[in-house]
């Protein structure tokens, strides 16, 4: 691979790891959910640096060309990195319609209690 | 001392609403009225407030799933052992409320559900209903393992054990045949019984043809994945 790929996927990660972080640091991005995405940076830097990592896992795959493993690992990461995102979203869609039918009944009872109280 | 609340989730039904509830009255005015209103935009909180029933408001629509299990959640909390659910758009009949409730108050069922198709045999048969539909209750009579003749009802009344179950795990969507699959799972026992057919009071059904396809597919992943999944708890927190 050349020198000047190996630069721009450096770049890349540098600036992936600096964007989350930054994120983290605004409060925009949770502590919990920027894991996913440094782990993310952190493993793209790696490959970046240590190629012969790449040239490896291109030979034991039967790939011929180096940077369509990478190519495969970025979309193996985005895939997964995005099922975790719909399971997060649907654990809060569940909170969410927990959360509406509690206040609903506690309103309720809110309600019922002030009747009781003004009834006396 | 058996205490029973009659259900009505509602979405915008107040064309219809009063005259549901003067019909619960009229035949059964020993039950209490609950109306659960599932996020409306119309005058449907007028009228019930106007009705002077017991009410529930989610801020949102939230689906018919989530309105029962905040009313059976709420019905759990005032001590009712008795909950009949009964459609806001008067498509259900307050005269066959009876029928329903005499099998779960002599304890022979946990959940028993209003057939309008349980004289023909199920839908499809004999003329009857949609044939979409006899296909849907023969895969879930199959898959249950008992006979499924109206795989849509909404028209269900449900003993303590069903309450404290479905309070928490009411399924949500398009929930009515993934009901009888949970129930199944759950060990509950469901009993059908012959209920009249009415139309609406209040224009048609909510499933256009989008909504349609969405709920064959939830129907359809509904089918596999619930018979697979682990068995649910009772609640033990009110």
């Amino acid at each position: 691979m050349s020198d000047r790929i190996q630069m721009e996927m450096l770049a890349a990660s540098v600036l992936l790891l600096v964007v989350v972080l930054e994120l983290v640091r605004r409060r925009r991005l949770t502590e919990e959910y920027s894991f996913l995405w440094i782990l993310a940076a952190v493993a793209l830097l790696i490959v970046s640096i240590r190629q012969d990592m790449l040239r490896v896992a291109a030979r034991w795959l039967g790939v011929s060309d180096p940077p369509a493993v990478l190519l495969a690992v970025l979309v193996g990461t985005v895939f997964v990195a995005s099922l975790c995102l719909s399971v997060i979203v649907s654990r809060q869609r569940q909170q969410i319609e927990r959360l509406i039918e509690e206040t609903a009944i506690l309103s309720a009872e809110l309600r019922d209690l002030r009747a009781a109280g003004a009834t006396k | 001392m058996s205490r029973a609340l009659c259900l009505i989730p509602a979405h915008n039904e107040a064309a219809s609403l009063s005259a549901v509830v003067a019909e619960v009255r009229a035949r059964r005015p020993d039950l209490d009225i609950l109306v659960v209103d599932d996020g409306s935009t119309d005058k449907t909180m007028v009228i019930v407030l106007r009705l002077g029933v017991r009410w529930l408001q989610l801020m949102d629509r939230m689906g018919i799933g989530s309105a029962m299990r905040a009313g059976l959640r709420y019905a759990l909390r005032q001590g009712y052992d008795t909950v009949i659910r009964i459609d806001g758009d008067g498509q259900h009949r307050a005269e066959d409320i009876d029928a329903l409730l005499t099998p779960i108050s002599a304890g022979h069922a946990d959940i028993v559900i209003g057939s309008r198709y349980h004289a023909a045999g199920g839908p499809g048969r004999n003329g009857s209903g949609p044939r979409l539909m006899g296909v849907l209750a023969a895969l879930l009579s199959a898959l249950t393992g008992r006979r499924v003749t109206d795989p849509t009802s909404g028209f269900y009344a449900l003993g303590p054990r069903a309450i404290r179950i479905l309070a928490e795990h009411h399924p949500t969507g398009y929930p009515e045949p993934e009901l009888r699959l949970f129930l199944r799972r759950n060990a509950l026992s469901v009993m059908e019984v012959g209920v009249r057919p009415r139309s609406r009071l209040n224009g048609r059904t909510s499933l256009t043809t989008g909504r349609l396809a969405a709920a064959a597919a939830r129907v359809a992943l509904a089918l596999v994945i619930v018979p697979l999944r682990r068995r649910e708890r009772e609640a033990a927190r009110v």
